[in-house]
């Protein structure tokens, strides 16, 4: 069983390796992924970027030789040591850096989290399995295609899984998925909701000639028919009062809206406001009944 | 005071107030009553704050304890505040609220003005208030899965409260449009010592 299985290690390592080193050494991103890792906190911000680059290489060599036949068992040894020092660097992210970036497979920004180190550990795995390995990768893929495939396709599937940084082309489509199907939030009805009501006031000519009278935030607010009624805590010529403004509940108008200035204990108004009537030209444009009868 | 009788007194003074601001007749002009120039509406002046020094009308912190009108609060540089209620102050928790509805153990940032004694005549008080700009990593029955930086945040919408405000457009209760793996920003009120928040406004791109 073993026979067959130890030489399919390479293969798997070698690509992996591989798909590493490509980020490392030919991504535009590389710059700013090494400096969200935590080898920037490691050798300094200035060396980060060579570093990752001198691990990109090491993974790049490392990856051909795997690939490339013959299997030795230094090879295997090689990329144990590498698995080893992946996790000692992951180790002291977690510890050292942990708001750094993983920066291993992807410039995704990657918080380091149980599954990077349950991926290391797998790396690992297939490097002591790929010891024993005496024939090449190539020769059980041409023996036993199907079963070399199916262990392959296996493995890679853990190691995605195991991936946060692929999580965004499988997972998130995924659970979109199921939102799709189970529709779990609110499509909501007709009902306007308050954020939508005091940026409607926002926007409207009374508020800008009343705002810098306000000392509060919203106080209080209820429905009434066609109104939405907002209570503001104003000062007006030194007293407080209440301001009190109508903003239309179902329409965009915000020309309507209007307001009172309350001295509540008293119920005197203080202040009243609203928007001059909406007119297509001033009031001296129209011509009046007199000139219209000189003609 | 029974309930009964509290009920009728808000409904009288809603009724109005409400007839204060839109049972008047429609009047042409801008100003119908008073007057907003500059020297009436601001009789009396601002106190003036330092440059540099730290605002003295406004405290953050943790209720430590609540007593008539008067909220006790330790900030996060330890210092302590009486932070006084009054009718005229607005109360933020998720939504505008009432006094009744701040326990001990909320935070919150409070906006008002110094009085000689030491306590903060407050203004304006927003009670557990947060700010988070977040990924949706999954989404459940009414509730949101954020992730923030590599930490989870469970973000629960309100029916009837959270609203959604896609593109910068004027919010709307629809939440249907919000994606995993997308980007949000949402404002919301924070359940005290948990990393669970009760959404009041969430923005997304749609």
């Amino acid at each position: 069983m073993i026979s067959w299985i130890a030489p399919l290690q390479p293969l798997l390592l070698g690509l992996v390796l591989l798909w590493s080193a490509r980020l490392k050494l030919l991504s535009p991103h590389a710059a700013a992924a090494a400096g969200r890792s935590a080898l920037a906190r490691l050798v300094g911000e200035g060396r980060a970027l060579p570093a990752y680059r001198l691990v990109g290489g090491v993974e790049a060599a490392l990856g051909l030789v795997l690939l490339a036949p013959p299997a030795v068992p230094a090879e295997a040894l090689a990329s144990a040591a590498l698995s080893l020092g992946f996790a000692g660097y992951l180790a002291y992210a977690r510890l050292a850096a942990p708001d750094s970036s993983c920066g291993c497979l992807s410039a995704t920004r990657t918080p380091v989290r149980w599954r990077s180190f349950a991926r290391t550990g797998g790396l690992l795995a297939a490097s002591l399995l790929a010891l024993p390995a005496s024939a090449s990768w190539f020769d059980v893929l041409r023996t036993r295609p199907l079963p070399a495939v199916a262990l392959l396709l296996a493995e890679v599937a853990v190691l995605v899984a195991l991936s946060p940084e692929l999580d965004r082309h499988w997972l998130d489509p995924l659970r979109q998925l199921k939102v799709r199907l189970t529709r779990p939030l609110p499509a909501g009805g007709f009902e306007v909701p308050l954020d939508s009501t005091v940026e409607q006031l926002h926007r409207s000519p009374v508020w800008r000639e009343t705002a810098a009278l306000l000392t509060s935030d919203l106080r209080e607010h209820w429905d009434d028919d066609e109104w939405r009624i907002l209570i503001f805590t104003a000062r007006h010529a030194g007293q407080e009062a209440s301001a009190v403004y109508a903003v239309p509940r179902q329409r965009y108008q915000p020309a309507a809206v209007r307001v009172v200035l309350v001295d509540e204990p008293t119920g005197r108004v203080l202040l009243s406001l609203q928007s001059p009537p909406d007119a297509p030209e001033p009031d001296w444009v129209r011509a009046s009944p007199a000139t219209a009868a000189a003609y | 005071m029974n309930g009964g009788t509290e009920m009728t007194e808000t409904i009288d003074r809603r009724r109005l107030l409400t007839s204060a601001v839109v049972g008047s007749a429609a009047l042409a002009g801008a100003t119908a009553l008073g007057s907003l120039a500059p020297e009436a509406a601001f009789a009396a002046g601002d106190q003036a704050v330092e440059p540099g020094a730290p605002d003295p009308n406004f405290a953050e912190g943790r209720i430590t304890g609540i007593s008539a009108g008067m909220l006790f609060v330790t900030g996060s540089d330890l210092a302590l505040w009486r932070i006084r209620i009054t009718g005229g102050t607005s109360i933020w928790k998720l939504r505008p609220t009432t006094f009744d509805q701040v326990t001990v153990g909320d935070g919150l940032y409070a906006r008002g003005l110094r009085l000689p004694d030491g306590t903060l005549a407050a203004d304006s008080v927003w009670v557990n208030i947060v700010n988070v700009h977040a990924h949706i990593a999954a989404i459940g029955r009414n509730v949101l899965h954020l992730d923030h930086k590599g930490k989870r945040i469970v973000g629960h919408l309100v029916p009837g409260t959270s609203a959604a405000r896609y593109n910068n457009t004027p919010a709307v209760a629809d939440m249907s449009l919000l994606r995993v793996g997308k980007h949000v920003q949402v404002i919301g009120a924070w359940v005290p010592d948990t990393n669970e928040v009760e959404i009041a406004t969430v923005y997304a791109a749609a």
